[in-house]
C-alpha cells in the first residue's frame, strides 16, 4: 500500500512522459523531411518511379470502352495517351488527368469493338510508360439490370445453396450410422475443409502477386487469414457458452462449419462473377454442374457434426445452415459481377482460407475429444484423407 | 545557312528549354501555365533558329516544327564556299505526343536534329559540341575521308570535334550518332537529314523534309509512337499547306529504330520517287518502302486541290502517330 501511495502522485507526470517518444519522433521526422532527401544522396540515388497505372476494370458498352485506372504509386501520375489494340485513340475522362496517390479515374473511349474477339487496352503516362491490359474476349459488360441481378443470384443459388441443402439430406442416414462411421465423416469434413482452405490460400497468393506492388504482398493474405481465423475463434467461443461444456458442442460446430463454408462460397461466387464479367470464363452448364457436385460434399460436411448433436435440428434450423453456408455465393456473384476489385478478391480468398482452417481446428478438437481412439484411429485418418480425395476428384469437374 | 559562334553562355541559354521542357505541357495540363508561358515566350523569341545557342523550337504550336519541315533554300554552286554548322549534343525531354515526354538525346534540342544542307563540292565544316551525358559522334552518309566518318573519333562529354569534308555526292542523305550501343544512341534521337544539292540546280519546288522515326517511351524495345519530324499526329492536327501550281518536293529519310521497315503512302495522287535522290531514275508510284537509313526524294504534282492524307502503309504505325494531311490549295 505504501509503495503504491508513494508512486501515485507522480502518475500524471509519467502518463505525459509516455507521450515523449511520440513527440520526439514527430520532431525527428520533421527534421528529416525538411532536410530534403540529403541522406539519400550520401548513399546513392533513388530509382525513378515505375509510372505504371493499375487498370482495375475494363467495361464494354455499346460503341464504348470504359477503363478504370488507379495510380498505385507515391508520385503523381498523368494520363497522357490511350491505346486500344496498339492504336492511339481519342478519349474523355471523368476526373483529373493527373492522378494523386491511389486516386482513380475512368477513361471513356468511343470505340467500335468487335464482339468475342481478344482486345487490349493501354494507358500511357506523361513519362511514356504504357500499362496494358489484355482482355481475352470483348463481351458487353452487363449493367446492374434486374435481369442481371436475377441471373447472378441464380448462379449463386445453384452453386451455393442447392448443393449444400442436398448434402444436408444425408443427415438422417448419418444419425443412424455407427459411432466410428460418424467420426470418419467428421474427419472427412475436416479433410474437405483443409482442401478448401489450401485452395483458397493458393488463390489468394496468386491474386496478390498480380496486384500493383504498393498494395500487394503476402502480408495482405495474412491479414485476411488472421481476420477471419480470429473472428471465427471469437464466434466459436461465444457459441460454446450456450453448451454445457466450455468446448464447442456438436450443434455449434455445425454452425461454425456452415459459416466457414459460407465464407468460402462467398469467394467462389466472387470468382465466378468476376471471371464472367471480364469475359474470362465460359459459364457453361457443365461448369455449374461441376461446382454443384463439388459443393454437395460441403453439405455433407455440415451434416456430420449436426448428426452428432443430441438435440434434433428442425427443418428451419437446417434451412438456416444451408443458407449460411450457401447464401454467400449469391452475394459474391453479385459483387464480382458488378463491382469487383482485385484487392477485395485477395482479402476474401484469404478470409476463406482463415475461416476454413479455423473450423478444421475446431472439428479436430471435437473429434479428439469424442471419437473412440481419438485423432489416431484409422476411421478418422481414413475419413480425413477421403475428404481431400473427394474434393480433388469433384473439383476436376469444375476445372 | 548562317554560321554561329558558340560560347559557354550561349550553351547555357540553349540548355534552358531543357529545364523548361517538362512544363511545356500547356496543351493538356492547365496547372503549369505560368511555366509554359515562359517557355513559349522563349520559343517565340528563338523561332527560326536551328543552332542550340539560338534556342530550339517550342512544342505545341502549329509552326514549331517548321525548322525541321522547311529546309533552307538551295544555294547555286560557288567554288571554294564553306558551309559551317554547329551541332550541340545535349539531353532534353521532348514532347513526342501531346502530353507525353521522352528523355531524348538531341542534336540542338530537337529530334530529329537540324537539317544540314550543302551544295555539291561545298566544303562542309560541322562542329560537334558534346554537352550531353555520354560520348557521341556524327556519322554522315556520303563520300568522305576515313577519319571523318564519325566512328573512331569518339567525342567525349565536354569536348568538341570538327568534321570537315567536301559535300558529295548530291542526293538526300542523313547523319546520326555512331557511338555504341548504337541502337540506344539512335533511338534516343541523335539523327537528322543531310541534303546535298546537285551542281546543276533542281527545278524550283515547294521543299519539305520528312524524317520518319519512332519513340520507345517505355524501354521495352518496341516503339510506342511513330512520327514525322518528331511529334505524333502533328501534321494531322496542323496540315501542311501546299500550292497545286508548283511541284512539292519531299526529302524523305527513315530513321526508325527497332522496326525493320517504314513507308510513305500518299492518298489521291501519284509521285515520282528518286531513290537516294542521287540520279534521274525514278519510280512513278504512291507508296515507297524504306529500311532504316534508306532515303530518297519525292516529287508530287498534285492534280487536285483539297485535303489529302499521307501516312505509313503499316497500319500500326499510322494509328500510333505516323499520319498527316496535305492541304492543297489552288
Amino acid at each position: 500500500m505504501e509503495a503504491r501511495a508513494a508512486r501515485s502522485p507522480g502518475s500524471g507526470f509519467w502518463r505525459i512522459w509516455a507521450l515523449l517518444p511520440v513527440v520526439l519522433l514527430a520532431a525527428v521526422v520533421g527534421v528529416f523531411v525538411t532536410s530534403g532527401g540529403s541522406l539519400v544522396e550520401l548513399i546513392g540515388r533513388n530509382p525513378p518511379s515505375l509510372d505504371e497505372f493499375e487498370i482495375r476494370r475494363v467495361e464494354f458498352k455499346s460503341g464504348e470502352i470504359r477503363i478504370r485506372v488507379t495510380n498505385p504509386q507515391r508520385d503523381d501520375l498523368t494520363i497522357a495517351s490511350v491505346t486500344v489494340d496498339d492504336a492511339i485513340v481519342p478519349f474523355s475522362l471523368d476526373g483529373d488527368r493527373e492522378l494523386g496517390r491511389l486516386r482513380s479515374a475512368t477513361i471513356v473511349v468511343p470505340y467500335d469493338w468487335v464482339e468475342d474477339e481478344p482486345i487490349s487496352v493501354g494507358v500511357t503516362s506523361s513519362t511514356g510508360i504504357e500499362t496494358t491490359e489484355e482482355i481475352a474476349a470483348a463481351v458487353e459488360t452487363p449493367g446492374a439490370s434486374v435481369k442481371g441481378v436475377f441471373g447472378y443470384g441464380l448462379i449463386g443459388f445453384l452453386v451455393g445453396v442447392v448443393p449444400v441443402a442436398l448434402g444436408l439430406l444425408w443427415l438422417p442416414s448419418l444419425r443412424r450410422a455407427d459411432q466410428r462411421w460418424l467420426a470418419a465423416f467428421m474427419a472427412l469434413t475436416a479433410g474437405l475443409l483443409t482442401f478448401l482452405g489450401i485452395e483458397a490460400l493458393g488463390e489468394a497468393f496468386e491474386r496478390q502477386a498480380q496486384l500493383p506492388e504498393p498494395v500487394a504482398g503476402a502480408g495482405l493474405v495474412l491479414l485476411g487469414v488472421a481476420l477471419s481465423y480470429l473472428t471465427m475463434t471469437f464466434l466459436g467461443t461465444r457459441l460454446a457458452r450456450g453448451e454445457q461444456s466450455a468446448a464447442v458442442g456438436a450443434g455449434a460446430l455445425a454452425l461454425l462449419v456452415a459459416v466457414g463454408i459460407g465464407v468460402h462460397n462467398f469467394g467462389e461466387g466472387l470468382a465466378i462473377g468476376t471471371s464472367f464479367a471480364f469475359g474470362e470464363l465460359t459459364l457453361g452448364t457443365f461448369l455449374i454442374v461441376g461446382f454443384m457436385i463439388h459443393n454437395v460434399t460441403e453439405g455433407l460436411g455440415i451434416a456430420a457434426p449436426a448428426a452428432e448433436s443430441r438435440s434434433r435440428l428442425g427443418v428451419r434450423r437446417l434451412a438456416l445452415l444451408a443458407l449460411v453456408a450457401g447464401g454467400p455465393a449469391i452475394l459474391g456473384a453479385w459483387l464480382g459481377g458488378f463491382a469487383s476489385s482485385d484487392l477485395l478478391a485477395v482479402v476474401f480468398f484469404a478470409a476463406a482460407a482463415g475461416a476454413a482452417l479455423e473450423v478444421v481446428v475446431e472439428v479436430g478438437r471435437y473429434v479428439a475429444r469424442r471419437a473412440t481412439g481419438g485423432l489416431r484411429s484409422g476411421w478418422v485418418l481414413g475419413g480425413f484423407l477421403a475428404g481431400i480425395v473427394a474434393m480433388y476428384v469433384t473439383g476436376l469437374l469444375a476445372a | 545557312m548562317p554560321k554561329s559562334r558558340l560560347s559557354r553562355r550561349k550553351l547555357l541559354a540553349g540548355a534552358a528549354p531543357l529545364v523548361a521542357a517538362p512544363a511545356l505541357s500547356k496543351l493538356v495540363l492547365d496547372g503549369k501555365a505560368s511555366a509554359a508561358e515562359h517557355a513559349g515566350h522563349e520559343g517565340h523569341m528563338l523561332a527560326g533558329a536551328a543552332m542550340v545557342g539560338e534556342g530550339t523550337p517550342a512544342p505545341g504550336g502549329p509552326h514549331d516544327l517548321d525548322d525541321l519541315l522547311y529546309p533552307s533554300a538551295p544555294q547555286p554552286p560557288r567554288p571554294g564556299r564553306v558551309r559551317e554548322y554547329e551541332l550541340v549534343a545535349h539531353d532534353r525531354e521532348v514532347e513526342v505526343a501531346p502530353g507525353v515526354f521522352f528523355p531524348a538525346w538531341t542534336y540542338n534540342g530537337t529530334v530529329p536534329g537540324p537539317v544540314i544542307r550543302a551544295t555539291e563540292d561545298d566544303l562542309l565544316r560541322v562542329h560537334l559540341v558534346n554537352a550531353g551525358s555520354h560520348p557521341h559522334t556524327i556519322h554522315f552518309h556520303g563520300i568522305h575521308p576515313a577519319n571523318m566518318d564519325g566512328v573512331f573519333e569518339v567525342v567525349d562529354v565536354g569536348t568538341t570535334f570538327t568534321y570537315e569534308f567536301p559535300a558529295r555526292p548530291y542526293g538526300m542523305h542523313l547523319y546520326h550518332c555512331h557511338s555504341t550501343p548504337l541502337k540506344k544512341h539512335i533511338h534516343k534521337g541523335l539523327y537528322g537529314a543531310f541534303i546535298v544539292d546537285p551542281a546543276k540546280p533542281r527545278k524550283p519546288a515547294q521543299e519539305l523534309v520528312m524524317v520518319l522515326n519512332g519513340f520507345d517511351t517505355d524501354g521495352d524495345g518496341e516503339n510506342n509512337f511513330y512520327t514525322v519530324n518528331g511529334r505524333s499526329f502533328y501534321y494531322a492536327r496542323y496540315p501542311i499547306r501546299v500550292r497545286r501550281s508548283q511541284t512539292v518536293r519531299i526529302y524523305l529519310a527513315n530513321l526508325t529504330e527497332f522496326d525493320l521497315l517504314n513507308s510513305f503512302h500518299l492518298h489521291g495522287d501519284f509521285f515520282r520517287y528518286y531513290p537516294t535522290g542521287s540520279g534521274d531514275v525514278f519510280e512513278y508510284t504512291d507508296t515507297v518502302m524504306l529500311c532504316q537509313g534508306q532515303r530518297g526524294i519525292i516529287e508530287i504534282d498534285f492534280a487536285n486541290a483539297g485535303r489529302f492524307m499521307f501516312h505509313a502503309h503499316q497500319s500500326e504505325f499510322t494509328e500510333l502517330g505516323w499520319m498527316g494531311f496535305f492541304e492543297v490549295v489552288d
